[in-house]
């Protein structure tokens, strides 16, 4: 047989051969403005400083607000650690009640979306590696606490959005 | 009448469904062919079965004007229906010149002209040449990416909305020379030779957009996109941006399908399973109502449960079937697919009809369910 006609056809990426069908991916996804690693160290100062404070809120608030969408990997993982570090310092009774005061500020949708981008990214993290457990159970909870108050809806989003954290 | 009319068709998925001008013919789609129903009394009985198409069929319409039934399928082509003086349907096959499925089709409110979404990154505006006694169709093409899954006409029959699995939600002119008088000037466009961009929008998270519709007027538009928002374009004037753009994010599952009640109301429905109104003005939008809320009811899906079954559940599985957590609370069982208006005049509409996967077609009452 020739090996055209054992090569499986439905595999062939017909699009490949027509020049229409790019499909840049700045089309969906607006380039993001690059964020050097020492503004996003900077962020991770300024949270820790009212983590000591106490104001676990504030410090969330802060880190959510601020979103390195365009910083390369190493920075995206720092902030992934401050938010990590400030999700950990909210007990667990306190949990319901942050973020309900969050999602009722004018940008409280968006705020927890990106939350929920987190905590799939910690998880990510979490589900390798020695002494993950603990870390696991923190992130269930908070996402067990987000679904209850953003819906499905937040869920969904984290999957569409090409703004990757 | 406050309470929904629910009518069980068939169990299989109906991916769209069309009523006619007076409301007394329904086509709905049933794998490879379109099946017509006529009213009788609360229910619906099968009159027709339109066999044409070799493929799943997509979508079906039917012109209000001239009672003419389009359906598309993805075996590529469109059928023009028409009936005959013995009461029977004639079709007329519509080269649509794609080489992918088609996906969806609307008649342009003044029956001229239909849009045939497609899988080919294509839109055919289809229109029927005298002369030649044939329907002949001509393409959109840039800059749309992927996939067209919706479509939707501007009262003026020029403008078409589309919304893609590339995330935009676009707005086109189909002007055809020769079809068309020249349209006046709207807050889209003034000069429009076919295939014109009049706008090209996307929401923050880029999911796919489902549904598009213009408002009764065509001076909003309307999308709703997989990442569970629907969002609204407030067009300021040809060539400039938008007045506002509105984007609504809701904790629901993402809404396929939906459509404008009045000026400053519309109704979505999804992956939810229950239609939801949402309010507002070019100032801001809301998720206002479900009409069918399940958490406000107490009793599951009637219709759904007799005596008998009861009595038989019980003997089962020695409880009660409405502890079962297999039926849903809310009246449509699976994904709205289709949401159309029933009644009402366009800018007014006060009952709309929806049918899903789970092979129903129901017809709501734009006010909410009580419990």
């Amino acid at each position: 047989m020739s090996p055209t006609l054992t090569a499986n056809y439905r595999l062939i990426d017909i699009d490949a051969l027509d020049a229409d069908a790019q499909f840049p991916p700045e089309l969906l996804n607006p380039p993001c403005p690059p964020v050097g690693i020492s503004e996003i160290q900077g962020l991770a100062g300024q949270c820790r400083q009212l983590l000591q404070r106490g104001d676990q809120e504030g410090a969330l608030k802060v880190a959510l607000e601020n979103v390195p969408y365009g910083g390369d990997e190493a920075g995206k993982d720092l902030h992934l650690q401050t938010i990590l570090e400030i999700l950990s310092s909210i007990r667990s009774s306190e949990m319901a009640n942050t973020l309900s005061r969050l999602s009722s500020l004018p940008n409280g949708t968006e705020l927890l979306d990106v939350l929920t981008k987190y905590i799939y990214k910690g998880m990510k993290d979490a589900s390798s590696g020695a002494g993950s457990g603990g870390k696991m159970s923190v992130l269930l909870s908070w996402h067990e606490k987000v679904v209850d108050i953003a819906g499905e809806g937040s869920i969904v989003r984290c999957m569409t959005d090409r703004r990757t954290v | 009448m406050t309470t929904p009319e629910i009518n069980l068709l068939f169990h299989q998925p109906i991916s769209d469904h069309a009523f006619n001008a007076d409301r007394s013919l329904l086509a709905v789609t049933r794998e490879n062919n379109v099946e017509l129903f006529t009213r009788s009394g609360k229910g619906f009985t099968l009159k027709d079965e339109l066999k044409g198409h070799d493929k799943t069929v997509t979508s079906v319409d039917i012109s209000p004007v001239t009672g003419r039934i389009v359906t598309c399928s993805q075996d590529r082509n469109a059928l023009v229906w028409e009936p005959t003086s013995d009461g029977a349907w004639k079709p007329t096959l519509v080269l649509l010149r794609l080489n992918r499925a088609a996906t969806f089709v609307r008649w342009s409110p003044d029956a001229s002209k239909f849009a045939v979404g497609s899988g080919a990154r294509a839109i055919a505006i289809c229109y029927f040449e005298e002369e030649n006694d044939w329907w002949v169709s001509k393409h959109i093409k840039k800059p749309l990416r992927s996939t067209v899954l919706s479509v939707a006409w501007h009262p003026n029959s020029v403008l078409l909305a589309a919304g893609s699995t590339d995330a935009h939600a676009r707005v086109f002119s189909s002007f055809i020379k020769g079809v068309d008088n020249k349209p006046a000037p709207t807050a889209w466009g003034e000069r429009i030779p076919f295939n014109t961009v009049c706008g090209e929008f996307i929401n923050n998270s880029g999911g796919w957009v489902h549904a598009v519709d213009f408002s009764p007027s065509g001076d909003t538009l309307a999308f709703a996109a997989h990442d569970s928002s629907v969002t609204l374009v407030y067009p300021s004037a040809p060539e400039q941006p938008p007045r506002a753009v509105i984007t609504v994010t809701t904790p629901m599952l993402p809404f396929v399908t939906l459509a404008w009640l009045n000026e400053n109301e519309l109704v979505a429905g999804g992956h939810d399973c229950q239609p939801v109104v949402f309010q507002g003005d070019v100032s801001g939008w809301k998720m206002a109502y479900s009409v069918d809320d399940p958490s406000k009811k107490g009793e599951v899906g009637e219709g759904e449960r007799s005596a008998l079954n009861m009595f038989k559940q019980m003997d089962l599985k020695g409880k009660d079937a409405a502890a079962d957590d297999s039926t849903l609370r809310t009246v449509h069982q699976n994904t709205i697919v289709t949401i159309r208006p029933y009644e009402g005049q366009p800018g007014n509409i006060t009952k709309f009809s929806s049918t899903g996967v789970d092979g129903r077609i129901v017809i709501f009452p734009k006010i909410p369910r009580r419990a």
